[in-house]
């Protein structure tokens, strides 16, 4: 599997976006056949705005979304913060470790 | 309390030492069983989202441990191919009384399974 580029996000109407680093892990990634990709995203970036953003280019991660946490930066993302410029954003899909 | 966790590829182990003042020592080994979802397998693939799945498992030890009075825990967690009937998670819980070690590795093994950004699939037996 591979990381790639996304070059064909559209930046937000206010015409401002950032990148986030995104990545994939167990079933998204089985799902994706990918590692991850850079997201542009308007900022600042809720978390509503980047499910928008990446629902846009990957249709198929609806069916997975309600199960899935974001984690900005190694750590869960909380209720109400905001994705900054060069967040690494992870999909953490139900684990099964242990 | 001593908290050690580690991720890893391979066979896992721990050296055979005690703390000092240690009257118990709960010991919990995760094994690959031969069967998943009901499809009979030969292993199973785990992947973990690094470093957050070691941070967590750090924060989740300390977070019982204000609970739990115990004077150490290892974990060590396997990740990669794990065949069957091998270690996928070594929890070593030592303290002073037996009630607390067991307490701190039982709710270790739940919040692991809740909280740890690690994922298992199985991998197909071969004919």
């Amino acid at each position: 599997m591979a990381f790639s580029v996304a070059p064909s996000v559209a930046p937000s109407r206010a015409g401002e976006t950032h990148l986030l680093r995104v990545r994939f892990f167990g079933p998204v990634r089985t799902l994706l056949k990918l590692d991850g990709f850079d997201l542009a995203c308007p900022a600042p970036c809720p978390a509503e705005a980047f499910w928008r953003e990446l629902l846009a280019r990957f249709p198929e991660v609806e069916m997975l979304r309600p199960g899935i946490r974001l984690a900005r930066n190694g750590e869960f993302l909380g209720e109400n913060e905001n994705l900054q410029p060069g967040d690494e954003v992870a999909l953490i899909p139900p684990v099964s470790g242990g | 309390m001593v908290v050690d966790v580690a991720i890893q590829t391979g066979p896992l182990d721990l050296p055979d030492d005690l703390p000092p003042g240690a009257g118990a020592v709960v010991r919990f080994e995760g094994r690959v069983r031969p069967e998943e979802k009901e499809a009979i397998i030969e292993a199973l693939d785990y992947e973990a989202y690094l470093p957050m799945a070691q941070r967590q498992m750090e924060k989740i030890v300390r977070d019982l441990g204000h609970a739990h009075r115990c004077l150490r825990a290892r974990v060590r967690h396997r990740v990669g191919r794990v065949p069957v009937g091998e270690t996928a998670i070594l929890v070593e819980v030592c303290a002073a009384h037996r009630a607390e070690a067991f307490a701190l590795a039982t709710a270790f093994m739940d919040r692991v399974k809740q909280e740890v950004p690690i994922w298992k699939s199985a991998a197909a037996q071969q004919q």
